[in-house]
């Protein structure tokens, strides 16, 4: 028998969505394990130190100096540094947190939430790891060889990745937008008069037809194919978890400049984006070109 | 605060997760501590979202129970607007309920399978890298395969009924954006009935498993705490919807409240050793008031099942064990049997023609306010409470999550645990396999709990002098 590719799954700043997602190819589990060797992974078996190995899947993105330090050694040891999921890739949904200081962060978890008990307004900062000042997404710290996207990416892009690295191709990923996938009817009429909340899609709203047409603001021109466009099938807008479409750097600037094409009136749009960072760099404000800069009080400055 | 932003880089701490033994001068066991690693503060950055997107963005505090959160965001959401479920389409109840068993099934399964049955399957003395489920494949493939089976159906139902497989999003403000058609409850209700089955299979497995260690469960981690949990009007356990109880050492009611009431019976404090909050039940103060949450402890606080194969076992559970049980392994029975628990709710709602309806969702309008929305997640209660202007954008938020509210508990059992282990400064062997075997039984995710990791923990544990001197450090770490 061949030898089996060692591959080593680690996670920094997560939910561990990835790695059930990782679960979810199910019964191709058993065929994946004739091939693969799981040589460390922290949802899967009990741990032990990082081998060396060919393969690392490394989910999460980079929060605190330990992650920082996990990171390198899984750098070190593996061949093959794979981005798994949004959040190695992008910074993903904690990356909001760069719209805040770190002490602004602790605070709120700590002093100010309603059901918190502290009046000496003590902060976790004995055995923990301190915080970084951002949120990064991996490859700002270490050469990363591929991405794997998705929130959490879907269990067959997963398989399909893996699959096409021990067949000994490259990987690769759709280089359509979630729209070009997306099978809800759209009449091409370029102008969009109305823009709605999400919340307001109850009176006239069709299910089968184009989210973004009806005035719904949805991140699918803006955002990589490969997911199957489930939430627009769901009848949910795209919040563009898959992140920016292969030809697009920033994913906001793709959406904007979408929403310019489709003569959407400004006016209306400012008046209806309540949140323009929160929707439009969900998933990347991390990796984002126009990233914002926080005054971290007492932290040394970027 | 400048100690914490103090920014340098530390020498890598492993694990997400610690314990720390302090000694006294005669070498006894002073204090023990639980030390979680990670925080992300999505309370802070939440603020300024609008509203109904926030059952879209929390249910990356956890990929294990995201349709736990998913759901609670979505009542707090509601609330905000004014509704409470019982304002909701019954479709859309039926749905949201049927995601939240799918979520049950699938994370249930993957704790037991994963993490208690290896033990069991392979054997606790097993090397290391055989003790997971991939060494279940290897010694048991039939039930190796009935396992993955069993997580794929709480999986499928969840894809179809919440729109994706992990993080769902069809939860939407007054309902839900998507019914289940006819063709859809087709294809789940053959893989629902035979997961009835399996679950069932799967509480016999467990009986085995704790007869077979039954020594360790009446001794090892028999804590007296308060008990927290949710149950209807007539004390009948649920899950999506329901009051809170609190139930004292004892198991006498110590409270039944709304749970928009939770500020007056809930307070968490801080400590500086760990990014977990440590709650307390505020009518028995602090340290009166630890309490647990999570499987066993819902059993505690209920007087009945919904489904007749689970009041089956949980009658012989309440005929064997009393009330409440304190032991903390039974956790792992308490676990299957919410497990098959959901696996007949799911086949009730899927036999049910209301399950198919069309009317899925009511109109709502933003005002000024809060609203607070609650859900037992697999690991216990768990809190949603945001505030909102006029315009729907949040201007404020708490949430506290299942396993912070075992925290208080967690830190108790380290140090009465190492206690039987450290005599006079002599660490007996054990102290690692015992202490790890308890914070399995919880099934603790630190992926939830500072709103971060799940799973197995990297565990390790310093023993620590009088003088703070580190005496000794164990790993389960190679």
């Amino acid at each position: 028998m061949p030898e089996k590719v060692k591959v080593v799954n680690e996670w920094l700043c997560v939910c561990s969505g990835c790695e059930i997602s990782l679960l979810n190819i199910h019964e191709k589990l058993l065929n994946l394990l004739d091939r693969i060797e799981i040589v460390h992974s922290p949802v899967l078996m009990d741990v032990k130190e990082i081998p060396e190995a060919d393969i690392a899947l490394v989910s999460g993105g980079v929060r605190n100096w330990e992650n920082v330090e996990v990171l390198k050694e899984v750098r070190e040891k593996c061949r093959i540094l794979i981005a798994l999921g949004s959040c190695a890739a992008f910074g993903g949904i904690p990356g909001l947190g760069n719209l805040f200081s770190r002490e602004e962060l602790l605070r709120k978890v700590y002093i100010d939430t309603k059901s918190t008990d502290n009046p000496n307004k003590v902060l976790p900062c004995k055995e923990v790891p301190p915080l970084t000042k951002m949120v990064a997404p991996i490859w700002k710290v270490v050469k990363t060889d591929y991405v794997i996207p998705g929130c959490p990416p879907e269990a067959d892009l997963i398989w399909d990745a893996l699959s096409s690295l021990l067949d000994g191709k490259e990987p690769c990923l759709s280089t359509r937008t979630v729209c070009d996938e997306c099978p809800l009817k759209k009449e091409e009429k370029k102008e969009i008069k109305v823009v709605k909340r999400w919340y307001e899609a109850s009176e006239g709203f069709d299910p089968e037809r184009c989210l973004l047409e009806q005035g719904f603001v949805c991140m699918g021109p803006a955002t990589r194919a490969g997911c199957g466009a489930k939430c627009p099938q769901a009848h949910v807008p795209c919040r563009g978890c898959m992140g920016p479409a292969a030809t697009q750097a920033d994913q906001a600037a793709s959406m904007i400049g979408a929403l310019g094409f489709l003569e959407v009136d400004p006016e209306l749009l400012v008046k209806k984006v309540a949140d323009p960072v929160g929707l439009f760099y969900r998933y990347t404000l991390p990796s984002a070109i126009i990233p914002r800069y926080v005054e971290d009080r007492g932290g040394e400055t970027r | 605060m400048s100690k914490v932003v103090e920014v340098k880089p530390v020498t890598r701490i492993e694990g997400h997760a610690k314990i720390k033994i302090w000694l006294d001068e005669e070498g006894n066991v002073k204090d023990a501590h639980f030390h979680v690693l990670e925080v992300r503060g999505f309370e802070r950055f939440l603020i300024g979202r609008p509203i109904e997107e926030a059952p879209l963005i929390v249910p990356r505090i956890c990929g294990i129970c995201y349709t736990c959160h998913h759901l609670a965001s979505a009542k707090a959401v509601d609330a905000y607007f004014g509704l409470q479920p019982e304002d909701l389409p019954e479709t859309a109840n039926m749905l949201r309920e049927l995601m939240l068993m799918g979520n049950f099934i699938h994370s249930h399964s993957l704790h037991f399978y994963a993490l208690a049955a290896p033990d069991f399957i392979v054997g606790p003395d097993a090397d290391p890298r055989e003790r997971n489920l991939v060494g279940v494949i290897k010694k048991a493939p039939e039930i190796a395969k009935n396992a993955i089976r069993l997580r794929a159906v709480g999986i499928k139902i969840t894809e179809i009924v919440g729109g994706k497989a992990v993080h769902p999003v069809t939860a939407i403000p007054g309902g839900v954006s998507k019914g289940l058609t006819e063709e859809e409850r087709q294809k789940l209700l053959p893989d629902v009935k035979w997961a009835v089955e399996f679950s069932k299979e799967t509480v016999e497995l467990c009986k085995q498993l704790i007869d077979k260690y039954i020594d360790l469960v009446k001794n090892v981690g028999v804590l007296r705490t308060y008990h927290l949990g949710m149950v209807d009007d007539h004390g009948v356990h649920q899950l999506y919807h329901g009051k809170l109880r609190f139930v004292d050492p004892d198991g006498n009611i110590a409270a039944e409240f709304p749970y928009h009431q939770y500020l007056d019976y809930i307070a968490e404090r801080v400590e500086e050793y760990s990014y977990l909050k440590f709650p307390y039940f505020k009518k028995a103060g602090w340290p009166n008031g630890i309490y647990r949450v999570n499987t066993l402890s819902r059993l505690n606080v209920a007087d009945k099942m919904p489904t007749p194969l689970a009041q089956e076992y949980f009658e012989e559970l309440r005929r064997t064990w009393g009330k409440p049980i304190h032991n903390t392994l039974l956790y792992n029975l308490g676990r299957c049997i919410e497990l098959l628990e959901c696996a007949e709710r799911s086949l009730e709602f899927l036999e049910n023609p209301k399950i198919t309806g069309s009317n899925l969702r009511v109109p709502v309008k933003p005002r000024s306010g809060e609203g607070i929305g609650v859900v037992e997640a697999q690991r216990g209660t768990l809190i949603h409470h945001y505030a909102a202007d006029a315009e729907g954008l949040i201007t404020d938020s708490n949430i506290i999550v299942a396993t912070v509210q075992n925290n208080p508990a967690f830190d108790r059992l380290m140090c009465e645990e190492s206690k039987k282990f450290i005599k006079g400064g002599q660490i007996n062997e054990g102290l690692l396999n015992r202490l790890e075997m308890l914070i399995r039984a919880y099934d603790p995710c630190l992926s939830c709990a500072t709103h971060t990791i799940a799973g197995h923990y990297p565990l390790v544990i310093e023993v620590v002098d009088d003088r703070d001197r580190l005496i000794a450090k164990l790993s389960n770490l190679e």
